[in-house]
C-alpha cells in the first residue's frame, strides 16, 4: 500500500469495500494524499501519506548563518510565518546568548497575535467551504486582508515579513499603526458577531459538527496532539501559559477548553481563540513601552557551541526549534518539531468508523498544512 | 435554538449585508495606498517601517562593496555585481548591484546589509514583464524611483463596514 511503497503494487479489495484515493492535487487536502477504504457509506480504514511537499529545511539550515535561513522556513509555513520563526530565533538567541529589549518583546507579540488571527480566518473560510457554506468562506478572506494590512504596515510585506529575527525585530511600529490596529479589531469584533450568527449558530453547522470525529481527553494526551485540537479535548494546555516565552506572563488571556472533544468543539476552539489574542493586542498597545527594538549583530554572528531548545504556541499547537551548534556561524542541526504533523496521527483514529460526507469536516478542523508538516 | 430560528438568525445576518458598501477595490483602476519606502539606517542597527518592493539604488552613495550581493547570497542569488560606466570617487572600480527579480524573494536583508545608505525598497509591487530578461533590473533602472498615476485609496471603517475610497 502507498507508504513506504517502492515501484507498483497491487492490492486485495474485498468485493463489497472501495478504496478512494483523496489528494494529492490540491482539491482541498492540499499537497496531501490520503487513502480511504470505504464501505459503503462508512469508513473503514485510513492510509494518510505525507511528504509530498517536504524540501528538506531542517537540512538547508546547516548551509546558511542564522539569518539567512529566516525567508526559507517562513515558506513552510506560510499562513503562519511569525511564529514559525519565533522558536528559530529564540533558539538562536540562547545560543548568541543575547537579551533582547522589552519593546522587541512586544513587538512580537503583537505581530504573532496578529497572524494567529491571520491563520485562524483562513482555517475558518476552508472549513466554512468544507462544509459547503461559501458565505462564510467568502467573508473571513475578506476581512483577513485588513488584518494583513496590518502585517504590511509592520513587516513591510502581506505575507512573508521576515520580521522576527535574532536579535529581536527588524522595524519599529510606525507611528499611526495603534490607531489603525484599534478601529481594525473594533471593526473585526462586530464582525465576530455576524460570523457566529451565519455560522457558528447556524444549525446545518451545528447537525454536520457536533458528536462528529470524537477524540477523548485520554486519547488526546495519548496521542500527543497540541494546540486547538488538545485544548477542544479537555486539555488545558497552551505553551503561552505553561511555559510563557517572550513577555506573556505580563497579559491576561484565557484558554479555551471545551469538554465536547468532537469537530464543534475544535471549531468553537479557534473562534474563542481569536477574540483573545485581539484582548492581547490591545493590552499590549496599552502598555508597550519606549525603546530599542534590535541588538545589533554581526552579519556572522557566532554561537557558542551547544544546543537550546525554544518552543512557542503557533496557531497550530506547539512549535519547537531544537538547534545544536558547534560554535560557527550556521547551525550543526536544526530539528524542528511541527504542530501540523504531530495532530496528523489523529486523522486515522478519527476518520475510521465515521461517514464519507463527514471526512472534510473531520479533516480540516486538525487545521492539517501539509507544507508546514512536510517542512 | 431551534432550527427554524437558528436559520433565520443566519439569514438576517445575510441580509443586514446588502445595503453594505462593497469591501473590495478595483486594481488596477485604483491602487491601494502603501507605506512608504523601506529603509535601513546602519548607525541605529535598525530599520524603517516600509514596504518591501522593488528596490532603490541612491548611485552616487553604494561603493560597491558587495555586502548586499553576499547577505543575498544564501538566500535566493538575485544580486549580481555588474560593471557600469560612470565615473565616481567613492565606488572606484565601478560595480553595482543588479537584482534580479525573476529569483528575489523581497525579504529585504540586502538593505539590512548595506552600510553606505545607498539601498532601499520601494513600494512598487508592479513587476510584471513579458520575458524574464525583462525583469533582471540593471543599477541604472534601480536607481529610478517608481511611478504610479493611477489614483490610491485607503481603507476606510465606519461602525461595521470596511471599505475603499
Ligand atoms: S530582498 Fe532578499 S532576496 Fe531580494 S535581493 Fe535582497 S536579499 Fe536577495
Ligand atoms: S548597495 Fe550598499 S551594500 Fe550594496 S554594494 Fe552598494 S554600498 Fe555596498
Amino acid at each position: 500500500m502507498p507508504v513506504g511503497a517502492t515501484g507498483i503494487s497491487t492490492q486485495q479489495v474485498e468485493e463489497d469495500k472501495l478504496v478512494v484515493s483523496i489528494g494529492p492535487q490540491h482539491p482541498g487536502a492540499g499537497h496531501f494524499r490520503f487513502t480511504i477504504t470505504v464501505e459503503g457509506d462508512m469508513i473503514v480504514d485510513v492510509l494518510p501519506d505525507p511528504g509530498y511537499v517536504h524540501r528538506g529545511a531542517e537540512k538547508q539550515t546547516e548551509y546558511r548563518n542564522y539569518t539567512q535561513s529566516i525567508p526559507l522556513l517562513e515558506r513552510s509555513s506560510l499562513t503562519d510565518v511569525t511564529n514559525i520563526i519565533g522558536p528559530y530565533s529564540l533558539a538562536a538567541e540562547e545560543l548568541m546568548g543575547i537579551e533582547i529589549p522589552p519593546r522587541a518583546q512586544y513587538l512580537r507579540m503583537i505581530m504573532s497575535e496578529n497572524q494567529r488571527i491571520i491563520s485562524h480566518l483562513y482555517w475558518l473560510g476552508i472549513q466554512a467551504i468544507f462544509l459547503g457554506h461559501s458565505t462564510m468562506f467568502m467573508w473571513p478572506l475578506g476581512d483577513r486582508d485588513l488584518l494583513i494590512d496590518l502585517g504590511e504596515m509592520i513587516g513591510g510585506a502581506r505575507i512573508t515579513y521576515s520580521y522576527w529575527i535574532p536579535g529581536g525585530v527588524r522595524n519599529d511600529i510606525p507611528g499611526n499603526f495603534k490607531e489603525r490596529a484599534l478601529k481594525t479589531y473594533d471593526y473585526f469584533e462586530k464582525r465576530l458577531v455576524d460570523y457566529e450568527r451565519i455560522f457558528f449558530e447556524n444549525p446545518l453547522f451545528l447537525k454536520r459538527t457536533q458528536g462528529v470525529g470524537v477524540l477523548k481527553r485520554e486519547e488526546a494526551i495519548r496521542f500527543g496532539v497540541v494546540g486547538p485540537v488538545l485544548r477542544a479535548s479537555d486539555v488545558k494546555s497552551d505553551t503561552r501559559l505553561d511555559e510563557p516565552y517572550c513577555l506573556y506572563k505580563d497579559v491576561n488571556f484565557e484558554v479555551p477548553v471545551y469538554k465536547e472533544c468532537d469537530t464543534w468543539a475544535r471549531c468553537m476552539v479557534h473562534l474563542f481563540e481569536m477574540r483573545q489574542s485581539i484582548r492581547i493586542i490591545r493590552q499590549i498597545l496599552e502598555k508597550i513601552p519606549s525603546g530599542s527594538v534590535r541588538v545589533k549583530l554581526s552579519p556572522q554572528q557566532r554561537t557558542r557551541p551547544g544546543e537550546a531548545y525554544a518552543r512557542v504556541e503557533a496557531s497550530r499547537g506547539a512549535m519547537a526549534f531544537h538547534i545544536i551548534s558547534d560554535g560557527g556561524t550556521k547551525p550543526y542541526r536544526t530539528k524542528i518539531s511541527v504542530p501540523s504533523f504531530r495532530n496528523l496521527i489523529v486523522l486515522k483514529k478519527l476518520l475510521i468508523g465515521s461517514h464519507v460526507a463527514d471526512m472534510p469536516a473531520i479533516y480540516w478542523s486538525l487545521d492539517y498544512w501539509p507544507v508546514e508538516a512536510d517542512r | 435554538m431551534s432550527i427554524v430560528t437558528g436559520t433565520f438568525r443566519a439569514l438576517a445576518a445575510a441580509l443586514k449585508q446588502l445595503p453594505k458598501k462593497r469591501m473590495t477595490l478595483r486594481y488596477p483602476e485604483t491602487q491601494l495606498e502603501m507605506p512608504g519606502y523601506y529603509t535601513y539606517d546602519p548607525k541605529l542597527g535598525v530599520a524603517k517601517p516600509g514596504y518591501k518592493g522593488r528596490h532603490i539604488l541612491w548611485l552616487d552613495k553604494c561603493t560597491g562593496c558587495q555586502l548586499c550581493s553576499i547577505a543575498c547570497e544564501n538566500i535566493s542569488q538575485a544580486i549580481e555585481m555588474v560593471k557600469v560606466n560612470r565615473a565616481q570617487p567613492n565606488n572606484k572600480k565601478s560595480i553595482f548591484p543588479q537584482v534580479d527579480y525573476a529569483k528575489c524573494v523581497f525579504c529585504g536583508f540586502c538593505v539590512d546589509a548595506c552600510p553606505f545608505y545607498a539601498l532601499g525598497m520601494t513600494d512598487d509591487f508592479n513587476l510584471v514583464a513579458y520575458t524574464k530578461k525583462e525583469l533582471v533590473y540593471s543599477p541604472e533602472k534601480l536607481a529610478v524611483p517608481p511611478k504610479v498615476t493611477r489614483p490610491k485609496v485607503k481603507v476606510k471603517f465606519e461602525k461595521d463596514v470596511a471599505f475603499h475610497e
